[in-house]
C-alpha cells in the first residue's frame, strides 16, 4: 500500500476523528459535528505546522 | 408604609436527569474484556449497535491499513527497551487482531518501506483508540453515559 504523506495523514485523521466523535459526544448529530471538526482540525494543524517547519534548514 | 412584599424567590425546578441503567461490576468487566478482545463488541453487547459497528469498522480498518503500510507490531519480549514496551502496550490494545497478526507474522515491518513509520503509528493508535472505546463502554455500563 503506497499512500502519499498527505493521504496517510487524511486517512489517519478520518479514523481518529470517527472514534473521537463516537466516544465523546452523546447524540448522533453532536458526534457527526465533532468528528468533522476534529478531522479538519487535524488537516489544518498539519498544514500549518508543515509551513512553519518549511524554512528550517535541518 | 408601602405594602411591598419581599421579592419572592423563584425556585426553578431542578433539571430532571433520567437515571441510566447500571450493570453490576462483574458484568461490566466481562463486557469490557469482550471489547478488548474484539473492538466494538462491548458497545454491541450494551445495545449500542451502530456505535459498536462503527468503532469496529474504524479500528479494524486502521489496523489493516497499518499492516498494509508494512508497519511493525511490537512483541511482548520483556527484555526489550522500555520504549518498545510502550509500543507493545499500544499495539496489544486491539486484542485478538494483534494476536492473529503476530502469529501470522504479518506485523514484521519493513523499515525500508516509505510508509513504515506511518504504518507503525497506525498500529499504535488503533490499539490506543480501542482502550478509549473500552473506557467508554465501562462508563455506559456503569450508567454514567447514555
Amino acid at each position: 500500500m503506497n499512500l502519499s504523506h498527505f493521504d496517510a495523514l487524511a486517512v489517519f485523521a478520518l479514523f481518529v476523528s470517527t472514534v473521537f466523535g463516537l466516544i465523546t459526544k452523546r447524540t448522533p448529530r453532536e458526534q457527526f459535528r465533532y468528528g468533522v471538526f476534529v478531522f479538519f482540525s487535524f488537516l489544518c494543524v498539519a498544514v500549518v505546522v508543515g509551513w512553519l517547519m518549511y524554512p528550517l534548514p535541518w | 408604609m408601602s405594602n411591598e412584599s419581599s421579592p419572592s424567590t423563584v425556585v426553578e425546578p431542578e433539571e430532571i436527569i433520567p437515571e441510566l441503567p447500571r450493570l453490576n461490576l462483574g458484568l461490566t468487566i466481562a463486557i469490557c474484556c469482550s471489547g478488548f478482545v474484539l473492538p466494538g463488541l462491548a458497545h454491541i453487547l450494551l445495545g449500542r449497535w451502530i456505535r459498536g459497528a462503527m468503532l469496529a469498522l474504524a479500528i479494524g480498518l486502521m489496523f489493516l491499513f497499518g499492516l498494509g503500510m508494512q508497519g511493525e507490531l511490537y512483541g511482548s519480549d520483556l527484555s526489550q527497551t522500555p520504549l518498545r514496551l510502550f509500543g507493545f502496550f499500544a499495539d496489544a490494545g486491539v486484542g485478538l487482531m494483534y494476536w492473529l497478526a503476530e502469529h501470522s507474522n504479518l506485523g514484521a515491518g519493513n523499515m525500508s518501506a516509505r510508509t513504515y513509520d506511518y504504518g507503525t503509528t497506525y498500529l499504535w493508535v488503533c490499539g490506543l483508540l480501542n482502550y478509549l472505546a473500552i473506557l467508554d463502554a465501562f462508563d455506559i455500563a456503569q450508567g454514567r453515559k447514555p
